[in-house]
């Protein structure tokens, strides 16, 4: 018996230590080719062409993950594509090599793709390119799961600074880049023009008026009190749930943070919240706001709400713009570019109260390349070097401003370079794409043309470049492996002051003693300043 | 309590009425998923005005796409085999191996015998979500070196870790449906000459076929079903990680969802439908000699 005691101990010993030893196989291999990279892209592309073909490498294989709405499936296509451009060089250089994406997976869920990634990564099973938030890429830089590409970004100086220098900065991690820039948005506040023009308030100049911090939370809800006085159903929606991170724009906009870049630690910062929860508090009080809004449907409720014109505001995205244009959402039916011009006007976030500074939030998506990119190929212990500088290289090509700007056009996501951003105010170009007469894989051209013909058109084009400068004042979550569960803490405190369950300062509380309670978040989260008892809303 | 037979009719009424209210969110729901994928909007709100007749929903899932503008045309064909291949897959392994561990649990007296019929209950108690840690870790230990075969050894990883889960259970039933034949069956066959695995395949087999088949059908439904497994071990996709997939609130076409959802438990009803006779023969036990 105790022979047998020891055995199966021994066992369970010897598993611990394989399991150990598993994510090191492999970790002491050389490579033994590799090109040094100069920022020509045609030359580069080349070089690492030559570099297969004489190690007998006719196929590559590469697979494409991404995420989000059905909209953005350029985020997978854009590989594609990037793939075709290559394989024509090559071509045209005589080389005999090809690129095939073998598999473009595509999930709705940002955070879903991320989970998955997680768990088929260290197996060699995600995808070689992953498309994904911002947020998660510290996670992914620090486990060792994607590929620092700062030695390869440096030949490519160029296209890096024709990136917007914000998000840039947002793929980094401990000041090395992990991935380029895909797309970003904005969050307007949408006002119904037909609402307003009915209660008087005058929307000329009421942007400027944004901007300068003159037009402030106070006047949002004196105006959405009058829409509510005159017989529309409500004066304000806006989303719900903690994944976007939308509300905390409040923070932002009452001159709080969310982050202390010093200690790197959470903050939650107690007047900015406590006024936040206020507003919130005070606009569901007096029935402008649903106070079940946190669980309301998207596509029966939230969405025909505010396209029907029953609510004067709205808190939303950019791709709001397209989505009401290919989703029934009205009557039945989708709205026309027209109707969404003629009914909707947009501004920054304002600013909290005088002397606050209006804001927006964005969530920037970023192409990241596995640490295993090119796993799949023959010879990955020898040409892992240039397996992965032709990742790098299909990523540079993958953010062409034209791949780019389709996708921000397609999907109403903002460019995230200057070119793609010059491009998409280009007339022909335009018609171009509306026609779909651009040089784009056939695949990618048949896969995308629905959405184009759903979207492709001056008045679009035109939002885009009006919304553009919101990037100037936006905020960025985050990217803290605990601001996910910081931000569900403040999705039940939202939800319970708009209930009436709690009062803003009883809810302030409650958001502090969560925090405590839970000791990972207490290590992570610093709490600052006090309720400001004798604040007043609205001014 | 009285027999069925000698049981007054009245109550026969009163019986199915309480069955039928029983059942009856079960049957709403599933009515209300398939009259949904025939519709431009879901009807689970109980207002028929929500219904508005189409196929659109069907088409779409037909040509793998699950969004009304956009999306990723998904190879639906490949991802409803895949999903068919773990099912049966599981359903093969669990029933062979059910087969032969009931028979020696039921005939043979064997050292341990005791021991192990407690531990396959014990092993029954362990829920899947529990096991997954381990499993994972011995997917990553057993993982092949070479590229070439890790589609199709995540396969054949998923077949038997699913069919692991189930066997207990099977052996169980199994043994039962064993244990049900006289054993003059048996004897006949040795003393004509016959070995012990002749007469397992030759004249056991053949008595307890409503038995394999439950087995077989509830193998093959945890298949089917399974996504845990699936998604964590599985390369490709099957229905329920397609399903999964194009599922977020905010996005989703749920009629989309309802059609694909629906196309998904089609093989199980047909499944269910057509081997109902002999499921129920199963339960009554009976032999016929």
């Amino acid at each position: 018996m105790r022979a047998r005691v020891i055995w199966l101990v021994a066992l369970v010993l010897l598993g611990v230590v394989a399991s150990g030893c598993i994510s090191g196989g492999g970790g002491t291999q050389t490579s033994s080719a590799k090109i040094q990279l100069t920022g020509d892209f045609t030359k580069d592309a080349v070089a690492v062409g030559k570099a297969l073909q004489q190690n007998g490498i006719s196929e590559v294989r590469f697979s494409a993950w991404g995420s989000g709405d059905p909209n953005s499936v350029m985020r997978v296509y854009g590989i594609v594509e990037a793939a075709r451009r290559i394989n024509r060089i090559w071509e045209k250089n005589g080389i005999k090599v090809k690129i095939t994406i073998t598999d473009t997976h595509y999930v709705a869920s940002f955070q879903d793709a991320y989970k998955e990634y997680l768990s088929k990564q260290p197996l060699g099973q995600a995808g070689d390119f992953f498309v994904n938030s911002y947020a998660f890429l510290p996670t992914l830089a620090d486990e060792g799961y994607i590929l620092d590409i700062t030695d390869y970004a440096k030949a490519y100086k160029s296209v890096i600074d024709d990136f917007y220098p914000s998000l840039i900065e947002a793929s980094k991690f401990k000041g090395r880049l992990y991935g380029l820039p895909q797309d970003t948005e904005a969050r307007p506040l949408y006002i119904r023009k037909d609402v307003a023009a009915r209660i008087g308030l005058n929307l000329n100049g009421l942007d400027g008026k944004v901007k300068n911090g003159e037009f402030t939370w106070s006047d949002v809800y004196m105006w959405a009190k009058k829409a509510k006085e005159s017989g529309v159903e409500w004066g304000l929606i806006h989303r719900k749930g903690s994944a976007h991170p939308d509300l905390i724009q409040f923070i932002f906009a009452f001159g709080g943070k969310l982050y202390d870049p010093n200690t790197g630690k959470l903050v939650v910062d107690v007047p900015a919240v406590y006024k936040w929860l206020y507003v919130e508090w005070k606009f569901a009080r007096d029935g402008l706001l649903p106070k079940d809004i946190m669980s309301w449907d998207w596509a029966k409720q939230i969405h025909p709400t505010v396209v029907e014109g029953k609510t004067l505001f709205d808190i939303g995205g950019t791709w709001y713009w397209t989505e009401w244009q290919t989703k029934q959402y009205y009557n039945g039916r989708s709205l026309t570019p027209e109707e969404v011009r003629k009914w909707f006007y947009y501004t920054l976030f304002p600013a909290g109260e005088k002397g606050d500074k209006p804001v927006t939030l964005s969530q920037p998506f970023i192409w990241m390349i596995n640490s295993k990119a090119g796993q799949q190929n023959p010879k990955y212990d020898e040409l892992k070097d240039v397996y992965h500088e032709l990742a790098f290289l299909m990523v540079v090509k993958a953010s062409d401003p034209d791949i780019n700007a389709i996708h921000s056009v397609i999907s109403a996501h903002l460019p995230v370079r200057k070119a793609a951003a010059k491009l998409i105010k280009d007339e022909k170009w335009l018609n171009d794409l509306k026609n779909l007469n651009l040089d784009l894989d056939p695949a990618v051209k048949d896969n995308i043309k629905d959405i184009v013909k759903a979207t492709v058109n001056p008045i679009n084009a035109e939002f885009l470049a009006n919304v553009s400068y919101m990037l100037e004042y936006t905020h960025l979550a985050p990217a803290h492996p605990k601001y996910p569960a910081l931000a569900d803490i403040f999705k039940e405190a939202v939800d319970r002051v708009l209930r009436g369950e709690m009062t803003p300062k009883d809810a302030v509380n409650f958001i502090i003693q969560k925090v405590k309670a839970d000791s990972e978040l207490a290590q992570n989260v610093e709490i600052v300043g006090k309720i400001p008892e004798n604040w007043k809303f609205p001014q | 309590m009285k027999d069925v037979e000698t049981r007054p009719r009245r109550y026969s009424r009163v019986i199915i009425l309480t069955i039928l209210l029983a059942s009856l969110p079960l049957i709403v729901g599933f009515s209300l998923l398939v009259i949904s994928s025939f519709s431009t909007e879901m009807v689970t709100n109980l207002n028929p005005s929500s219904f508005h007749l189409t196929l659109e929903n069907w088409i779409s899932v037909f040509h793998g796409k699950l969004a009304t503008t956009g999306g990723i045309r998904a190879p639906i064909l490949r991802i409803t085999l895949n999903t068919l291949i773990v099912a049966l897959g599981v359903a093969g392994v669990v029933t062979a191996v059910s087969a032969l561990a009931g028979y020696s649990l039921s005939r043979v007296n064997f050292r341990g015998r005791k021991h192990m019929m407690i531990l396959l209950l014990v092993l029954h108690a362990f829920p899947g979500v529990a096991l997954i840690v381990g499993v994972y870790l011995l997917y990553r230990l057993t993982f092949p070196q070479s590229m070439d075969i890790v589609r199709l050894y995540s396969f054949m990883y998923v077949i038997f870790a699913r069919a692991a889960l189930e066997i207990p259970m099977s052996v169980w039933l199994m043994k039962g449906f064993f244990d049900t034949i006289p054993w003059e069956f048996e004897w006949s066959g040795i003393i004509d000459g016959a070995s012990r695995i002749t007469v397992w395949r030759k004249i056991m087999l053949p008595l307890i076929k409503p038995g394999i088949l439950a087995v077989a059908l509830f193998a093959f439904l945890a298949g089917w079903q399974d996504i845990i497994y699936v998604r964590t071990f599985l390369i490709d996709q099957t229905l329920a990680t397609f399903i999964e997939a194009n599922i977020e609130a905010e996005f989703s076409h749920m009629p989309m969802i309802a059609a694909a959802g629906t196309l998904y438990l089609l093989p199980t009803i047909i499944f269910f439908i057509t081997a109902q006779q002999l499921l129920l023969q199963g339960y009554s036990g009976g032999i016929k000699g």
